[in-house]
């Protein structure tokens, strides 16, 4: 996965994918092919950061790249971060100022009280989304099953496969569960998953972004 | 008028064909007419097991694009009463066979049989599409390993969006005594991933290789452990209440524990 023109690296906030803007845009593009090929989890949805040393992009490349990550990979760029030669703080911190990341703004549909129901398990290669609210699962989602939704996810059984809940950015939608053995759970840019072999608890568990920025589960009590 | 049950699995190797070849010859032996169906076109293993590969002259392929007539093309099992196979052609492949083709015969043997088996290739292609277009109910195989359930869970996915109902499980190749070292999946676990129906246990059975290369059904050799556990799920699966038994570790103790019951 080394790659000398581009990497794809997570942080606190989220994924970043680092460039070298030393080389044309082509030579990019099939290096972000080469990488994004590589990975085996699809990213579609996920917002990331632009990180480069300068020197920088001219607007219009930039707007190219973004259209590019955007149409060919479904990534939404959420902002550019352009670092000093020296030392690795951005000194700039500009946020993108395309149309992609402003129609993505979070809480964009005010309507997360609504919810979509599923009443029966979700099994492996099956998934359901509200990308207008939140998702209420009666039974269990397997490994290999999936819920996406714009609020919530509560399942109303064991959580085995996957859940993205604030797929719009919301970050202050959470994951609910009678046994939360997940193989991953993302909320808005953040990617969370169990350590291998983690077993059942025996209670509910809620999932959240917490003040570290980072996706915390815990034992639900009551909200 | 007879049902059609399509045995299928997701992963290969979890026993479908074995499973088809001694559960048709199980409920022939307890007197229902039977015909089973190989659909694993181009890969044919059902002749095989069955010991009549030498007997196949024509081939479902044959009846699909009419060169001859169904019943022509059924293959009699000499050994019981009632027992027919329409082999797959080994020449086609899976894709030469429409859904719809598959249906018309499927339709036209449950007219006159009490059972149509099915037996579904592997993967969830064309070649299962097939297997299960005619299909009124399903029966799961899976093994208690990972890949093998999780395939399984996606097939019952599929298998109920096309409003097959019932769908039960067998579940082949049980180790008691690995499940007991904790080095295998339990039964229970597996019906709470699956949270379908069990229809039976089959014990791991080293008898099964023999049978298949000798192309005798392991229900022929009765007293085996896998022979009892085929023959109690067909007479399940023709309404009988028969209980599950809970599986006995073999070991030296239990053996010394049932020559002194037996003497008893």
């Amino acid at each position: 996965m080394e790659n000398s023109i581009v990497k794809l690296r997570g942080y606190k906030d989220g994924l970043h994918l680092i460039i070298n803007p030393k080389v044309s845009l082509p030579e990019i593009e099939t290096a972000i092919q080469e990488l994004l090929g590589e990975m085996n989890q699809p990213l579609a949805g996920t917002s990331i950061h632009i990180d480069m040393r300068p020197p920088i992009f001219t607007s219009e490349d930039l707007n190219n790249l973004e259209t590019h990550l955007t149409e060919k990979y479904n990534l939404v760029v959420s902002g550019v971060n352009v670092f000093d030669e020296e030392n690795e703080s951005p000194i700039l911190a500009a946020p993108a100022t395309h149309s992609i990341s402003q129609s993505l703004a979070a809480d964009n549909h005010p309507d997360f009280e609504h919810a979509h129901i599923v009443r029966q398990m979700i099994r492996s290669g099956q998934t359901t989304s509200c990308l207008t609210g939140s998702v209420i699962v009666y039974g269990d989602v397997n490994p290999g099953g999936e819920v996406v939704a714009a609020g919530d996810i509560i399942v109303l059984g064991a959580l085995r496969g996957s859940a993205h809940a604030g797929i719009n950015g919301r970050l202050t939608s959470v994951i609910i569960a009678m046994e939360l053995i997940p193989l991953q759970l993302q909320i808005g840019s953040y990617v969370n998953r169990p350590p291998i072999g983690e077993k059942p608890r025996g209670y509910p568990e809620i999932a959240r972004v917490g003040a570290e920025d980072i996706i915390i589960v815990e034992e639900f009590i009551k909200f | 008028m007879g049902k059609v049950i399509v045995i299928t699995s997701g992963k290969g190797g979890v026993g479908k064909t074995t499973s088809t070849a001694n559960l048709g010859t199980a409920l022939a032996m307890i007197g229902k007419t039977v015909v089973m169906v190989d659909a694993d076109v181009g890969l044919r293993n059902l002749d095989v097991v069955m010991g009549l590969e030498s007997r196949v002259v024509y081939t479902s392929m044959d009846v699909f694009e009419k060169r001859c007539e169904l019943y022509k093309a059924l293959v009699k099992d000499r050994r019981v009463e009632d027992l027919m196979l329409l082999a797959a052609s080994q020449r086609n492949r899976k894709d030469d066979i429409k859904p719809e083709q598959m249906q018309e015969v499927c339709e036209k043997l449950k007219q006159e049989y009490d059972f149509v088996l099915v037996d579904s290739p592997a993967g969830i292609e064309q070649g299962f599409r097939n297997a299960a277009a005619g299909a009124d109910e399903a029966i799961i195989i899976t093994t208690p390993d990972l890949s093998a359930i999780r395939d399984a869970d996606r097939i019952i996915g599929l298998l109920q969006n096309q409003e097959i109902q019932p769908i039960n499980l067998v579940l082949n190749r049980l180790s008691p005594a690995l499940v007991k070292k904790g080095n295998m999946i339990s039964k229970n676990d597996v019906l709470d991933f699956l949270n379908i129906d069990l229809l039976g246990v089959v014990p791991e059975d080293t008898g099964v290789i023999a049978s298949t290369n000798r192309g005798i059904p392991l229900v022929h050799n009765a007293g085996s452990q896998g022979a009892e556990a085929y023959m109690r799920i067909a007479r399940r699966m023709t309404g009988q209440r028969v209980p599950i038994p809970e599986m006995r570790e073999e070991n030296f103790f239990s053996h010394v524990a049932n020559w002194f019951s037996r003497n008893k």
